[in-house]
């Protein structure tokens, strides 16, 4: 049959569950169509929306970009627009549409045409609840490919403030997508280099959704290292197959219609087995990145402190950049306290990983938690390591805190006062079921 | 371009199995959408939720699609179909042009796609009225075929921005009240002034012309928009078998005239006089529907159309409207 002036004889296809898959893309031509952007490894100073947009760019899988502006991570889509306009050759292709609704469903589409390719945007606050609706969709679509970056800031927009919170963050806990925390630059690279590897992995097929706090991260310059693009691909080839699964254009297939009940219940449990798989494949992608590029991989925190074994008097769970500040002020307060602290800084926030964290905070006397998005109760993360903790004799103590609400600096005072409440829980319980703390006082 | 007896002899993508109700519109438009695509060319529908959604593809029930009962050798002749939610299908349309484009540009692709975006009014008009106009607005290079139905059918029959003017809707009772007294939203001309390579008014009820503007859509540059009026008959409350009866009167008496369009030639409005004393009386239109029995009445015994008592002004207003689309389509199919 002729279509673009070419006779077509019989097409290669073999049945799958989603329908006929033909064999009528060659990726390899995408691959070969890929410019590098950085040819050798080069250490870099910018910001992490920089950081970001590097990353994305240097992956072969990636060709098109559709994005939204909105503060804090418009300059994502800038920095991808500014080096894909700059490329002579290049066939990368920036889409820019009329609203971040917009943007959700274009990854619909465009992971659902081929879900070989990578799509990725950057989102922060209210632009990912504008999306809402179809990031629903797409945590239950098995579209791997498709990545959201969220750059963290309070979803209320009222009052108004472009610094913030991750609320945002939790609010879309249940969208389900693969929620990944990354603080710092370096962290922020590496990151969204290796979440394809994990969404697309085929006992997975789950959207991923790395994030990194607005302003705070996305805004401030340092230095990491840039990978050349070679090395990148060659990481993500070992993860990356092409799908199992036909997409619509080398498909002959149906996605998203409508189901009968029986079988969207079966859909639903599916999606439920394939969030779960998360906790298996991440530390295999993670270590595989360590082992390749001398830095750590994706995990399900980071580690500050913990002794190879025994009990330790406090530990920390907290996430993000303010995590640092907690870093720097630790074995000065323990040591004149005359107690031992550790810390977790969270990096996989969904699926939650309730046993690592169970195995590892066992081990405290009193947990100390830090929630920085606004909740209605306890906290988001309190709730988490409550869950992960229960039924644990003798049950450490958890002390949940409230601090860098709105986006606001935990100073070493505030890190204080939080660790003063946790030296107190030692020996009494806690005061109240949570604790506000701001600019170095409790309220 | 194929002879409509040709066309008429393709095999359709959109077969038996449907539960649209019996005599729906959007199944006779569907059945025709399938033969024109089934011309060796690679068909990816995206599809808003919709009737036309929920009553054709509940798997792993009968679905309505497909062509043939085996896998094809050839590529040309399967299909996909996607869904998203109500006011995505434009969208969803464009994201699957620009990947096949781009994989294209890379030689990682050498069979060309048709891309046909479907939705109905609130997918179109209402909560997709910003979705539909940035799709057509960036010139993609796609077909969107609306159904247009006038009401929301697939929640229950509601006012859409589409509802004509006193028709009673599950939202806008005519019970005590006059009905729909909106003016509906002027659609054919956003479409144009956002930018459509292509805009038509057409329905199955003129079978060679829908045909051929579905076939012409597929080569056009730009977007092409095909608004297919879609007598509802559960919404409008008419007898079965009469669908394209009502479809060609509605056309003929000025509701909704055949409109074809493309951007640099003009267009033409047909089979529907812009003098009301050459078209069928809009009164006959209106007595084939219960939407409008508060309207009018037939006398059982000369099988005359008359205005209900006390309605006589609200005819003659509606004659008015219909007049005054008659004149906007004709000042459209002028436009360059």
């Amino acid at each position: 049959m002729s279509t673009i002036g070419i006779e077509h004889g019989p097409t290669t296809h073999v049945a799958t569950p989603g329908g006929e898959r033909y064999d009528i893309l060659n990726l390899e031509r995408v691959k070969q169509a890929h410019i590098p952007f950085y040819p050798n490894q080069e250490d870099v100073t910018a910001d992490g929306n920089t950081a970001a947009a590097i990353a994305t760019l240097q992956m072969w899988r990636a060709l098109i970009y559709p994005g939204f502006p909105i503060t804090p991570s418009t300059k994502w889509i800038e920095t991808v627009a500014a080096k894909v306009g700059a490329q002579k050759g290049t066939k990368k292709r920036v889409k820019l549409l009329e609203a971040e609704h917009a943007v959700a469903d274009y990854m619909v589409g465009a992971g659902a045409a081929c879900r070989d390719l990578i799509f990725s945007t950057a989102t922060s606050s209210v632009g990912l609840d504008h999306m809402t609706e179809t990031t629903r969709s797409l945590g239950a679509s098995g579209l791997g490919n498709v990545m959201i970056i969220n750059v963290y800031r309070a979803t209320a927009n009222f009052p108004l403030c472009i610094e913030g919170d991750p609320s945002d963050a939790m609010a879309h806990r249940d969208d389900g997508f693969i929620q990944i925390c990354a603080r710092g630059k370096q962290q922020i690279y590496d990151t969204v280099i290796q979440a394809p590897c994990l969404g697309m992995h085929p006992e997975v097929m789950t959207p991923t959704m790395p994030g990194y706090y607005g302003i705070k991260d996305s805004h401030r310059n340092s230095r990491f290292t840039v990978e050349s693009d070679g090395a990148i691909h060659e990481f993500q080839d070992r993860w990356l197959q092409p799908c199992h699964l036909p997409g619509t254009i080398n498909g002959d297939t149906a996605m998203g219609n409508c189901v009968t009940s029986r079988h969207f219940q079966g859909f639903k449990i599916n999606q439920k087995r394939r969030i779960e798989r998360v906790l298996d494949i991440l530390p295999q992608i993670g270590a595989d990145f360590e082992k390749t590029f001398g830095r750590p991989g994706l995990r399900f925190f980071d580690e500050t402190a913990w002794p190879e074994a025994g009990p330790v008097d406090i530990a920390v769970v907290g996430m993000g950049p303010d995590y640092g500040t907690f870093e720097s002020v630790r074995e000065a307060w323990a040591k004149k306290n005359n107690v031992s602290v550790s810390g977790l800084a969270l990096r996989l926030l969904n699926p939650f990983p309730r046993d690592a964290y169970r195995e590892k905070l066992q081990r405290a006397k009193v947990v100390l938690v830090v929630n920085q998005a606004h909740h209605s109760g306890r906290g988001h993360l309190t709730l988490d390591v409550a869950d992960a903790l229960a039924g644990i004799e003798p049950q450490p103590r958890i002390v949940s805190a409230f601090a860098g609400m709105g986006g606001a600096d935990v100073s070493e005072a505030t890190w204080e006062a939080m660790l003063d409440e946790a030296k107190d829980a030692l020996t009494t319980a806690p005061r109240q079921p949570y604790m506000v703390f701001h600019e170095g006082a409790r309220l | 371009m194929s002879s409509f007896k040709e066309i008429a002899l393709k095999d359709s993508c959109f077969r038996a199995g449907s539960t649209l109700c019996p005599g729906c519109m959007e199944s006779v438009a569907f059945q025709n959408i399938g033969r024109v695509t089934d011309n060796g060319v690679k068909t990816i529908f995206t599809i808003g939720t919709s009737c036309a959604e929920v009553s054709t593809l509940a798997f792993p029930n009968v679905v309505a699609w497909g062509r043939g009962d085996d896998s094809s050798d050839d590529f040309g002749k399967s299909f996909s179909i996607l869904h998203n939610v109500f006011e995505s299908a434009p969208t969803l349309a464009e994201a699957t042009r620009d990947v096949a484009d781009a994989l294209m540009d890379c030689g990682a692709l050498d069979r060309k796609v048709q891309i046909i975006s479907t939705g109905g009014d609130g997918g179109a008009f209402s909560i997709g009225l910003r979705t539909l106009l940035h799709t057509i607005h960036r010139r993609a290079r796609v077909t969107i075929v609306i159904l247009v139905n006038e009401i929301f059918a697939n929640t229950g029959f509601q006012y859409s921005p589409a509802t004509m003017p006193y028709a009673d809707t599950s939202t806008t009772p005519a019970e005590g009240a006059p009905g729909n007294m909106n003016p509906p939203l002027d659609y054919i001309h956003l479409a144009i002034a956002a930018g459509a390579g292509m805009v038509a008014q057409l329905s199955p009820a003129h079978g060679k012309m829908f045909v051929k503007a579905i076939e012409r859509s597929l080569e056009v540059e730009g977007t092409a928009v095909i608004f297919v009026p879609a007598p509802c008959i559960s919404g409008w409350k008419f007898e079965d078998g009469q669908t394209v009866e009502l479809a060609l009167l509605g056309a003929r008496s000025g509701v909704f005239p055949a409109f074809t369009w493309e951007r640099g030639k003009g267009g033409s409005v047909k089979d529907c006089s812009i003098e009301a004393s050459e078209r069928p009386d809009v009164v006959d239109f209106l007595a084939m529907q219960r939407r409008f029995a508060h309207l009018v009445q037939r006398d059982k015994v000369t099988g005359e159309v008359k205005p209900k008592p006390g309605r006589e002004q609200d005819i003659e207003n509606l004659k008015g409207w219909v007049q005054g689309n008659v004149e906007r389509m004709y000042s459209l199919a002028n436009l360059k």
